[in-house]
């Protein structure tokens, strides 16, 4: 069968992960190449940042991304190329310029380009690499430039509406939808806004007394309609509106915020108000309503022009011809908070926190414009496109996922692992060797008892796993305060014999150094053990193959903090909205993590390891975790106690040590041609004789793993169908 | 709202430009402004000076007349911002029409563009400006006093159903939420008392018994279960439309004239020309016979209508799919299901 995607859009978290799954694809476009016999015409990229990407020799010296946008865009923008094309003097891009020479559709050569290739094919050619990056099969790129309303119109409207979207790594999904659309508001932001406003407001008369005709066209544009405005220059709209409905756009702007001066005023008075909000010494938590009426009682601020505003502000901004934004970008996040503000009365919470903890005493204001609802990010999304797959290997339960983004699966499967041999080891520790129960729970977590007991744990593990060792705990306060507790047990001591320990900080530069060292004690026979967060970085795509991990240790139940006030708002608004209750999501969200924890250790169908989760409160949520860790978890694996695990484990590790060729795992793990030519040919006789056994309708092949609203297709068709489109 | 209540001391200095006094060595000072010349004085200042009756502004380059009743507390720190305010509350009690006094969009629009001119000449303008807006401002309020006091009315009206409203969804989401409670409550406590039943019956039952005890109670378990009602969905909050006027005012003219039970459409064909006088020019041999021969005539026959039915024929199957609403449709009977399996015919899939 013959596969090929027309246009498809992957959706990564990290840099090196869409670096890696890039490596990947290229391998097996060279690897079709060479069955195939010949090169088909196919072209897959990664999608960053400016920063990244640039080649021009002074912007790219630039440290700060936002610095690099703004330089980048003074060299590049429609008007700036304008005013070169009248002969002023300007200062350009080679490297942008010299892609107008070319065919838009056909920037690159075809092939899969890494971000290094296309840097490389970037300089020698002297072209941009960053506009470069449109116009190919597969693109694989963040998914904030998707669910950001602030940048995804930029991003996605390249792509048509039969593209297909697949957001990988899933499982967090809902929390990216949610901070894409939060806000925070800080005094100093607001100071920052003020000065903004009063920038524009110096440009303004400065325009006025020189160039008084652009205004007058914006203001006749505007009289007409934000659309109209848009469309003349949208090759800059580099401030896209956030997640408007598509009948305001079409209306006309209101007309007390037409004229620029008008505006200015307006943003003055709206910061103003929130500068007088922010003073107040105690918590407070409104709902959007509650906050217009109040806002239009003091300043006569009324909703509607409040909706426009941040569309207002692009146009603005675009008729003055600015080219530092970075300067307008506190203004801009506040404009944004009005129109989000004014938008939505559901699924949107504000909350004034003064201190910045309970015992504080110098107040620090913040402004929480919380998103409640995760599926008002997402809703673009599938409106948008007719395919979209949401996957993960941590995704479960799956019920829950629909239910929280608000949307009708067609298909929905979990699918089980299939290994030659029994490669991963999931085991339930509940209690330590002398019998008494273990949990991180707030009663007990800081006990003598429970401490020793992780720590005996650690120290056994330690002392029989080979190499790399990673050790998961619920929160960094929580790892600092028991380390601290080991310390003064001698129990690190003891594991010191065996291992390196080394520790994740929230600093990202320390942490990377920690896993590097980590890493080269693994590999030159040391073994080191990584004491490391649930929620950090570590635990979210950086994987521990091989002899990096062989154990993963998951001490106490990874639940979020409960007493954070946004969490609280989430949970009342899912009961609200969604019927789910507190404790099922807030369990649900930690074994998503719990699981996104032990899938580090497993990256491979030649890998091993062992995955251990050590609380007494695991024994009822074993059945969150997904379904391949779940059916791997033997009855004689749970509720073990600290001697008992590390003798299965040390059983465990026997077995594996015993040698294993890539020949055994062919026919269960690995399918050579003929067992896929046998396995099509078992299905269709499976599913010829249930559609003779149902007899009409809709007995229609194996369930594909594709999530799409519109189309279902027959398998034969489908085959058919694509091979017609593979056919050059 | 406990915010109303302390929302009022927003203004605050360090120290009282009139006196000199500091809040270093004053705790309790307490600011006022002045609403003619937006001065802010702290109250001890007010007392000495203004408490025998009006005086100058202590305020030295400013020179007002002032008087104790002319300061009071601000709202925000920024003075200018307040005056502004100050101002724009009394243009929001003359300028109060709303959206519903329009014909159009445009209307509104342009009216609330004058009525910010108007507030920006009192704001930042300059005498000469300031006077003719006030001027205007005066005019306006004496030419429609009556319509003023309509939208007053209206505006508070609307304000307190609203205010109804969000009220009675709070109490409705309270009470939701106790009746959340006391449901989780309730079933911890049948968890319990369920628990102990079977301890309880699996100690008083027979020995060698014991899964016939257990299922036994399981299935009285499952009954309870299916007696849980759901909690029917809260009832959606009243309606209110707003608008302009214009929309009701076209529905009404849209009934006037002959009732026309097409609404409007027209069923000659627009493609062709099938008038009376191109037909005639159509020439055929069994239709000349048919022209001469008034005898075929006498009974009600007319080759033109003939004509046109052929060509209406003929040209009413194009822009109808059948392939694409045989695959709306979606394969129904068995013979199309067979078709579909073996991948003979089957719906055009949709490609771009």
């Amino acid at each position: 069968m013959k596969f090929y995607i027309d246009y498809m859009c992957d959706l990564k978290s990290t840099m090196s992960e869409i670096e890696k799954a890039l490596v990947e694809l290229k391998a097996l476009m060279k690897y079709r190449a060479e069955q195939l016999g010949y090169e088909e015409d196919f072209r897959g990229l990664g999608l960053t940042s400016r920063k990244n990407l640039c080649l021009h020799p002074s912007v790219k010296r630039e440290k700060s991304g936002a610095v690099v946008d703004a330089r980048c865009r003074s060299l590049t923008a429609g008007f700036v190329k304008e005013k070169k094309d009248r002969g002023e003097n300007v200062d350009v891009c080679v490297y942008h310029d010299n892609l107008d020479l070319l065919e838009p559709h056909n920037l690159v050569p075809n092939g899969v380009w890494t971000f290094d290739g296309i840097l490389r094919y970037g300089e020698e050619n002297k072209q941009c690499p960053y506009f470069t990056m449109q116009y190919c099969n597969v693109v694989i790129f963040s998914y904030h430039y998707l669910l950001d309303p602030k940048i995804a119109e930029r991003v996605s409207r390249d792509f048509s509406k039969d593209c297909i979207v697949v957001f990988d790594e899933a499982h967090n999904i809902d929390n990216v939808c949610i901070e894409a659309l939060s806000t925070d508001i800080t005094n100093e932001s607001l100071h920052k806004a003020t000065r903004g406003a009063q920038n524009l407001e110096r440009k303004i008369s400065e325009m006025r007394d020189t160039d008084q005709e652009q205004l007058q066209t914006e203001y006749q544009k505007l009289v007409q309609g934000l659309r109209d405005a848009d469309e003349a220059r949208q090759e800059d709209a580099f401030m896209a509106n956030p997640a408007l409905p598509e009948d305001l756009l079409k209306e006309a702007v209101p007309g007390n915020i037409r004229r620029a001066e008008h505006f200015v005023s307006f943003l003055k008075r709206f910061i103003e108000y929130l500068k007088t909000r922010m003073k107040v010494r105690q918590v407070i938590s409104e709902t959007p309503p509650s906050f217009l009426s109040h806002l239009r009682e003091h300043t006569f601020i009324e909703k509607k022009p409040l909706r426009f505003c941040a569309e207002r502000l692009t146009s603005l901004v675009r008729t003055l011809e600015l080219t530092n934004i970075e300067d307008y970008q506190p203004l801009q996040e506040v404009a944004t908070f009005a129109t989000l503000v004014s938008t939505y009365e559901k699924g949107f919470l504000l909350i004034l926190e003064p201190y910045e903890s309970e015992t504080a005493e110098v107040p620090n204001p913040v402004l929480h414009f919380t998103c409640l609802d995760a599926a008002i990010a997402i809703r673009p999304v599938f409106d948008r496109f007719y395919s979209v797959i949401i996957t993960s290997g941590t995704i479960s339960p799956l019920e829950m996922y629909p239910k929280m983004l608000d949307f009708p699966t067609v298909v929905q499967e979990s699918y089980t692992i299939t290994l030659a041999r029994r490669s991963f080891l999931p085991m339930i520790v509940t209690r330590g060797s002398d019998q008494s129960a273990m949990s991180t729970s707030f009663q007990v977590r800081n006990e003598p008892s429970v401490v020793r007991n992780y720590g005996d744990l650690l120290t056994q593990f330690a002392k029989i796993t080979p190499d790399g060792m990673v050790v998961f705990f619920p929160s960094y306060l929580y790892m600092e305060s028991i380390i601290s507790m080991w310390q003064s047990m001698h129990i690190l001591d003891e594991v010191w014999k065996y291992k390196l320990i080394l520790v994740e900080t929230p600093d990202a530069q320390e942490t990377s150094l920690a896993l590097e060292t980590f890493r080269t004690a693994c590999c030159n026979g040391r073994g080191a053990v990584l004491l490391c967060v649930a929620r950090g970085k570590v635990s979210e795509g950086i994987d521990f193959d091989h002899q990096y991990g062989r154990t993963v240790l998951c001490i106490g139940v990874p639940f979020q903090y409960t007493e954070s006030r946004i969490l609280k708002a989430r949970l009342e608004f899912l009961r609200e909205t969604y019927r789910i209750k507190e404790n099922d999501f807030l369990s649900f969200d930690a074994m998503r993590h719990a699981a996104q924890c032990l899938g580090r250790v497993l990256r491979g169908k030649d890998d091993y390891g062992i995955m251990v989760l050590s609380d007494r409160r695991f024994l009822k949520k074993k059945d969150q975790l997904p379904k391949w860790i779940n059916q791997a978890i033997l009855d004689s694996d749970v509720n073990l106690s600290t001697d008992v695990a590390i003798s299965s484990a040390k059983r465990f590790l026997r077995t594996m040590a015993q040698p294993f060729k890539a020949k055994d795992q062919e026919g269960i793990s690995t399918w050579s041609y003929k067992d896929l030519l046998e396995h099509q040919e078992n299905s269709r006789s499976d599913n010829f004789r249930i559609r003779e056994f149902v007899g009409d309708q809709q007995a229609f092949g194996a369930p594909q793993n594709v999530d799409s609203d519109l189309h279902e297709y027959d398998d034969d068709e489908l085959d058919q169908e694509m091979m017609q489109m593979g056919m050059p | 709202m406990p915010r109303e209540t302390q929302a009022e001391e927003n203004f605050t200095l360090d120290r009282c430009p009139a006196c000199g006094r500091m809040r270093y060595l004053n705790h309790d000072m307490e600011f006022r402004v002045s609403t003619i010349c937006y001065h802010a004085i702290c109250t001890v200042c007010i007392r000495n000076n203004f408490h025998q009756g009006p005086s100058k502004c202590p305020i030295m380059s400013c020179g007002k007349t002032l008087r104790t009743k002319d300061f009071k507390k601000a709202w925000f720190q920024d003075l200018g911002v307040q005056r502004e305010v100050d101002i724009r509350r009394r243009v929001a009690t003359v300028f109060n029409k709303v959206e519903d006094d329009f014909q159009d969009l445009d209307s509104y629009n342009a009216y609330l563009e004058d009525v910010e001119c108007l507030t920006d000449d009192l704001v930042n303008g300059d005498d000469d400006k300031k006077k003719l807006a006030e001027l205007k401002l005066q005019q306006w309020e004496a030419e429609h006093r009556a319509e003023i006091e309509r939208n007053r009315r209206l505006a508070n009206e609307s304000e307190a159903t609203r205010r109804k409203r969000m009220a009675a969804e709070e109490a409705l989401a309270q009470q939701r939420r106790e009746l959340e409670i006391q449901e989780e409550a309730e079933e911890k406590l049948q968890e319990r008392k369920f628990r102990e039943e079977m301890l309880d019956s699996l100690q008083q039952g027979e020995q060698g018994k014991a899964n016939e005890t257990v299922s036994k109670i399981l299935l009285k378990k499952r009954g309870q279960h299916k007696k849980d009602v759901a909690l029917d969905a809260a009832g959606a909050p009243a309606l209110s439309i707003r608008g302009l006027v214009d929309k009701k005012r076209t529905a009404t003219v849209l009934d006037d004239g002959p009732y026309d039970p097409f609404m409007g459409l027209d069923l000659l064909p627009t493609r062709v020309d099938v008038s009376r006088e191109r037909l005639a020019q159509y020439d055929n041999d069994t239709l000349k016979k048919v022209k001469m021969d008034d005898a075929w005539k006498a009974g009600g026959y007319s080759a033109e209508e003939y004509l046109s039915r052929a060509l209406f024929e003929a040209f009413a199957g194009l822009g109808v799919f059948v392939d694409e609403e045989m695959g709306e449709r979606g394969v129904s009977t068995q013979g199309a299901a067979q078709a579909a399996a073996t991948g003979a015919t089957g719906g055009r899939m949709d490609i771009d």
